[in-house]
């Protein structure tokens, strides 16, 4: 029996390596490759995103005298510090509500530069580029232009809305909580609405001609043709800026502090401001990750719900 | 058991020996090292580094005395500059974790409270007749309330403002249990500018008597001043009285607290037991008082409620206001054709004007503490301080203002402009101490703007800002006496 059976083994074993084994190592070899040419990558990606975050969490609950003695774990003290705070409340609807405004507006007013960017004219190339122009200026420099422009005492908005005959006394642009709020979302769609327009020009070049001339044939109107052709092929192209905005928008900060510095009193205050406030005019390390954190969970709840619109809408160009 | 104990007694006398040169020989390597250490502290490096502001602590003083530094020990001083916004990110960086790149830091007195385990106290080097130069020292030369407003705090309660008289001795700071954590260098206060060619124009002196049966001067009273503001007040010619600043930022707080003090208040807006002191009658009365000249008096131009140092600035330099109350150096914009000249700003019961100085300070990481520290010395000595007013330095030493006054070509420059200055710091009043200064700042400025805006009522705005201030001082682990 021992005999029959070494032999058999003696004969099987290497063909059963010859035939499991080998795609077994190459599977192995593969899956090392796959892991070394996503090591680089991986590696940053913790280094820069997963260890920061780890360490944000661990400063939350913690107090941290960054110039002094004292540092101690603190339990949930600072989440409570946070959400009990009425400011925090009051600087996040606030932050939705610039965010809301702001981006519908982007995408409205970028629509329509992309509709009128989209007739194939000498001009267009040209003007497409000076539409371009306010995405590359810092929003730093843009709320510093902004501010001067907007000064009730030399700002030249005033000067001409007085001079035109349009208004009696100056406007009070950053002394008036609404004409504030005009002047920071103003200034956003103004950054901001040829980044929306370039990608729903993109979407609008992409727009087969044919259904638009089966409608024509058909009599469709103008409207019709939009609103019942156009506008469904360009809703992967919307839901793709919408997206891309609503998270630049969610981290505005420079524009709002050098514009406005959060006032008339707190009123265009947004929790990014909070954020630095805490951080870096406090220092009070331990609170801002506890606000850092309650931000970040708010945001991914709702960047997963703008994900989902995305992957709804992109449907159509896998299709 | 005997060879074996003996052994163990062998092996312990030998473990015994060993561990005793191993603990002789690291106490000789410490104290060898602690020896390297200090003569490697007072081993003259070739270079310094010295973290410095912009235009707020007039930088340009600081590179023009490099030359001259240079010449003095031979020693190369490196200067980088920072805007405000961001020098106080970049310094509490540094210091937080354990930078030794800057040997000499400046310092605003604001962030001083926070700072008192991380820069060096130099009362120790200034009793070191080794270290300091006590002719170019000279203590008693800097202006007392600048000198112990922004130098000298108690370690472990930086919140103490120095009780005791104001004699500046540091043996007598030391005996005290407070220390000097740096010499001042630029000292600047509230004054109010106005324009000298349209007070001095005869038709406007004549009009003046005519409407209010006195003389065109400078204001002395805050009655005074209403009374010259409503005066020059032109909407239509595009004149306004004077500027305010009732911005949302610091301005508005400083603005704010320069009343406070003179209509009779504690400027400090909390005192050191820590109890806010700035929502009182006079806090009442100096709000309401500021808010009728912005809002029912008008005379300020428009856009006050959202006015900030530099846009007053702007707008007396643009020719729009006949008065400002600053910080800042005013020029005229070459358009405007006229002239400056300063007074003390205005009084009611007292004077009052909100001050900060920023000063040099040794950075406790630095590895050439002595020679920073014999560098600060220079830096603000007489002879440098004196050769700085060419560029407006701020001084912060007497005789320096005495230099400053006495000369002619200063006066043409900068007209009376040290005179006030100088008084003006004699009688200033500072902030706060409070590591958290930021938000008891930030709760004012924001009372100040919502009823300078009309949104809140004097005293409701105050009483909510003071609530503020209490919750934020519990927070900071202050707890009121």
């Amino acid at each position: 029996m021992t005999s029959v059976t070494e032999f058999k083994m003696a004969t099987v074993a290497p063909a059963l390596r010859d035939t499991f084994s080998r795609p077994r190592g190459v599977e192995a070899r593969a899956r090392r490759l796959g892991w070394g040419l996503l090591a680089p990558a991986l590696t940053l990606l913790l280094l820069m995103t997963v260890l920061p975050t780890i360490y944000l969490v661990y400063f939350a609950f913690r107090h941290e005298n960054l110039l002094g003695s004292g540092s101690h774990f603190v339990g949930f003290l600072n989440f409570e510090r946070v959400l009990t705070d009425p400011t925090v409340w009051w600087d996040s609807l606030s932050t939705v509500q610039f965010v809301v405004i702001a981006v519908a507006l982007e995408l409205g007013l970028g629509l329509l530069l992309a509709l009128m960017l989209s007739k194939r004219l000498p001009e267009t190339n040209l003007v497409t580029a000076l539409f371009i122009l306010p995405l590359g200026v810092a929003p730093v420099v843009s709320a510093l232009v902004f501010r001067v422009l907007l000064d009730p005492a030399y700002g030249w908005v005033d000067f001409y809305l007085q001079s035109w005959g349009l208004i009696d006394q100056p406007i009070d642009f950053f002394g008036d909580p609404v004409w504030a709020w005009v002047a920071v979302i103003g200034l956003d769609v103004w950054q901001w609405t040829p980044f929306c327009a370039l990608i729903l020009l993109a979407g609008l070049q992409g727009v087969p001609v044919e259904p638009k001339e089966a409608a024509m044939l058909d009599g469709a109107s103008n409207l019709r043709l939009f609103w019942h052709i156009v506008l469904p092929l360009l809703r992967p192209f919307l839901a793709i800026a919408l997206v891309l905005r609503s998270i630049e928008a969610f981290k505005t900060f420079a524009s709002i502090f050098v514009l406005t510095g959060g006032g008339p009193g707190t009123s265009t205050e947004v929790i990014n401001l909070d954020l630095y406030r805490v951080a870096l005019q406090d220092f009070d390390i331990g609170a801002a990750s506890a606000l850092g954190i309650c931000f970040l969970l708010v945001l991914a709840v709702v960047m997963q719900q703008l994900l989902n619109v995305l992957g709804r809408n992109t449907d159509i160009l896998e299709d | 058991m005997t060879i074996e104990g003996n052994a163990k007694s062998i092996g312990r006398r030998a473990a015994v020996k060993t561990g005793a040169a191993f603990l002789g020989g690291a106490v000789t390597a410490g104290a060898l090292a602690s020896m390297r250490v200090a003569r490697a502290d007072s081993a003259k490096p070739s270079r310094l580094t010295m973290l410095y502001a912009t235009s707020e602590a007039d930088s340009d003083a600081i590179k023009g005395a490099l030359p001259d530094f240079k010449s003095a020990f031979g020693i190369d001083l490196t200067v980088d500059t920072m805007p405000y916004s961001a020098l106080q990110q970049k310094a509490f960086a540094e210091l937080a974790s354990g930078s030794s790149y800057y040997d000499i830091m400046i310092v605003d007195t604001p962030w001083m409270p926070a700072l008192t385990d991380k820069i060096l106290p130099i009362t120790d080097m200034i009793l070191d007749p080794s270290v300091s130069d006590t002719t170019q020292l000279d203590l008693s030369d800097f202006i007392p309330k600048v000198f112990f407003d922004t130098a000298v705090y108690k370690k472990g309660q930086s919140y103490l403002h120095w009780p005791g008289q104001q004699v500046m001795e540091a043996a007598a700071i030391k005996k005290g249990g407070f220390e000097i954590y740096g010499l001042p260098i630029q000292a600047n206060v509230a004054t109010l500018a106005y324009r000298a060619d349209m007070f001095s124009d005869a038709t406007e002196q004549k009009a003046f008597k005519a409407k209010t049966g006195k003389s065109l001067s400078a204001p002395i009273t805050w009655d005074d001043f209403t009374a010259v503001a409503e005066f020059f007040t032109r909407p239509r010619k595009r004149l306004w009285g004077t500027t305010m600043m009732a911005g949302a930022g610091d301005w508005a707080t400083d603005d704010f607290k320069t009343l406070l003090a003179s209509f009779g208040g504690d400027g400090h807006l909390v005192n050191d037991a820590f109890e806010p002191v700035f929502d009182s009658p006079q806090g009442v009365q100096a709000l309401s008082y500021y808010v009728d000249l912005i809002a029912k008096k008008r005379v300020t131009p428009p856009g006050t409620t959202s006015a900030s140092w530099d846009t007053a600035a702007t707008a007396f330099g643009s020719g729009l206001t006949a008065m400002s109350i600053n910080y800042h150096s005013e020029t005229l914009n070459p358009m405007v054709k006229g002239s400056i000249a300063y007074a003390m700003v205005p009084k009611r019961l007292q004077y009052g004007p909100h001050f900060g100085t920023w000063m040099l300070s040794v950075n406790s990481f630095s590895k050439n503490k002595e020679w920073a520290y014999r560098a600060i010395e220079w830096f603000t000595s007489k002879p440098v301080q004196v050769k700085a007013l060419a560029t407006q330095l701020h001084p912060t030493r007497r005789s320096v203002y005495q230099v400053a006054t006495q000369d002619a070509d200063l006066s043409r420059r900068f007209a009376n402009f040290y005179d006030v200055l100088g008084k003006s710091l004699e009688v200033g009043v500072g902030r706060p101490r409070l590591t958290n200064y930021a938000d008891v700042d930030r709760a004012i400025w924001v009372a100040v703007n919502n009823a300078a805006r009309r949104a809140e009522m004097p005293d409701v705005a105050l009483k909510k800002a003071a609530m503020q201030v209490k919750t934020a001082l519990a927070r900071a682990g202050y707890k009121p006496a």
